[in-house]
């Protein structure tokens, strides 16, 4: 497995714990490094430790009676293993929850007001929401209809343009392709590509869907019960003969095989 | 018919469900912010009269410096009461807050017995008590003022939730682990809703005050108060408007049939009446938010 040296990773995370509610370990010392500027992915199954992962990241552990128990992450070279959500999304990471989270009542207009920052001014604001309906041209359409009732493709972009007007550094997303048909992953991915490359937003991505992540993403974790087992660049991922049979589909997935899946699996978590 | 007689008991009944409306602008903030009905609005309306009594009497300050500065003293209790109490419940069972505002009525209801008494203590705020006749219509005065200061408050409120505290209060209310995840203060946010409703439990306070006194009975302004904000819907404040008008009329034109046929008591069964009949018919009143169900 080739790993990549960075200079200087915008987001470093250093063999951290998460406890909930003191007594449930949901991951067990995960190191993820996020060079600047670049698309990271975390892969993995349900309940490997993802979702924790992420709101490790972003503080929002503290609203579910998580805490981390060890290791340190910091951002842009500052401790911020136990600062407060909010500062964090002031720091520059903003987390887009998993399953959308839009303001349901609010207009989509509504819904990039409520997450400005509260220093930022009138026509900064408009500057900023007008870049973000140029990116998203569905949302621009549907701006004063109800974020309820937009579709789902439609609510997941609004989630990810919410969290840009707070001027994210690291965008951290979990599970954005979630019940949404493969032509708008497609498309979200896409946007999320081209923001990446403008804006040089540093994208942190949990994702079930392996195979759609790895085409967008530099370098890839794979997490296994609350452990990173593998890590790598997209493309030695892409050709690992695991990945492909566990999380991309591929390999002849007969029976016999997969007792032999299991004992190779088994050898990671050691 | 006496129609002269009936739209007199009309217009003094609406004026009267505006003044339940002034009330019931408070429960609406509070839930508009972090849905969550707030028991505790009959306590704190009670308190506000209290205040500005004290204020006035006790410390001797005139009226027109008594009001604003317990205006000011309840914005502060409003933001320690989400500090001290709803801070740690903040994104916990909404039965468990409901359960905490109804200790917090119970704590308030006690603490002003404790240091104020029992005793009904008057407003006097030199609103005439003359009749003012609009042609052959007699309205009361102070329900006029109130009604005026109710509507005003219903203008500033519609005003400030468009602005960006007020959507951001409204995202709160939504959706605590959306509004955490882009660094709005959820914590700031009830705070400020509840310093708000504290306002203006002065503003009905010392209207409510003037017209029935001051003592423990204020507190039970918040059955009729609960009652419009649920007709109205609870998150709306123009529904709070409306309802109050419909409840006052309802109830001033009903017993006035109803009352010769039962013998009297019949506005509290017109109250309980509405009350019920809209969570059974309207649950989300009339201009409540509907929950958002998708396929």
């Amino acid at each position: 497995m080739q790993e990549k040296v960075e200079a200087q990773p915008i987001l470093s995370m250093n063999s951290v714990e998460v406890l909930y509610d003191n007594v449930m370990l949901a991951i067990k010392g995960v190191s993820v490094q996020v060079p600047k500027g670049e698309m990271i992915a975390l892969l993995g199954s349900n309940g490997a430790g993802k979702s924790t992962t992420l709101k490790a990241i972003s503080g929002l552990l503290k609203a579910e009676r998580g805490r981390i128990s060890r290791g340190e992450i910091t951002f842009q070279g500052t401790d911020i293993t136990q600062a407060l959500a909010q500062k964090r999304v002031e720091m520059g990471i903003c987390h887009v929850i998993e399953g959308r989270r839009v303001f349901e009542h609010l207009t989509p207009d509504e819904n990039l007001t409520a997450a400005a920052p509260s220093g930022m001014s009138r026509t900064a604001l408009k500057v900023e929401k007008d870049k973000i309906y140029a990116y998203f041209p569905r949302l621009a359409e549907r701006r004063n209809s109800q974020a309820g009732y937009l579709s789902g493709g439609e609510q997941q972009m609004l989630a990810i343009g919410r969290a840009m007007v707070t001027q994210p550094k690291l965008l951290m997303l979990d599970e954005p392709s979630l019940g949404l048909a493969p032509f708008l992953v497609e498309e979200i991915f896409g946007i999320l590509q081209k923001i990446n490359r403008e804006e040089g937003l540093s994208v942190l991505l949990v994702e079930q869907n392996a195979l759609a992540a790895l085409e967008i993403v530099s370098q890839g974790y794979l997490i296994e019960n609350g452990r990173v087992v593998m890590h790598g660049t997209a493309e030695a991922l892409k050709s690992n003969s695991d990945i492909q049979e566990f999380y991309l589909g591929g390999g002849e997935g007969t029976d016999f095989h997969n007792v032999k899946h299991y004992s190779r699996r088994k050898r990671w978590l050691s | 018919m006496d129609w002269v007689f009936l739209t007199e008991l009309a217009i003094n009944g609406a004026l009267t469900g505006l003044l339940y409306s002034l009330f019931a602008i408070g429960l609406v903030l509070i839930y508009k912010a972090s849905s969550v009905p707030n028991l505790a609005q009959g306590g704190l309306t009670m308190v506000g009269a209290y205040v500005v009594l004290a204020l006035a009497r006790d410390v001797g300050l005139p009226l027109w410096l008594a009001i604003p500065l317990a205006v000011v003293v309840m914005f502060g209790l409003g933001f320690g009461i989400e500090r001290v109490a709803l801070r740690r419940l903040a994104g916990r069972p909404v039965v468990m807050i409901l359960m905490l505002t109804l200790g917090l009525d119970i704590f308030l209801r006690g603490t002003t017995l404790a240091i104020w008494g029992g005793t009904s203590r008057s407003m006097e705020l030199g609103v005439s008590y003359d009749p003012l006749f609009l042609g052959d219509i007699f309205v009361s005065r102070i329900h006029l003022v109130g009604a005026g200061v109710a509507v005003g408050l219903f203008v500033a409120f519609m005003l400030f939730f468009r602005t960006r505290t007020g959507i951001k209060l409204r995202a709160i209310a939504d959706d605590y682990m959306a509004s955490w995840s882009v660094g709005i203060s959820v914590e700031r946010g009830v705070g400020l809703s509840w310093a708000l409703a504290s306002v203006v439990a002065v503003a009905a306070g010392v209207i409510w005050g003037e017209i029935q006194g001051v003592d423990q009975a204020l507190s039970l302004l918040l059955l009729k108060g609960l009652t419009v904000a649920v007709l109205g819907g609870l998150d709306s404040i123009l529904g709070a408007v409306v309802a109050g008008i419909i409840l006052g009329v309802v109830e001033n034109v009903g017993a006035d049939f109803l009352d010769p046929l039962v013998g009297g008591g019949s506005r509290e069964l017109i109250v309980a009446a509405v009350l019920i009949l809209t969570v059974m018919i309207r649950p989300h009143g009339l201009f409540g938010r509907h929950d958002i169900e998708r396929v």
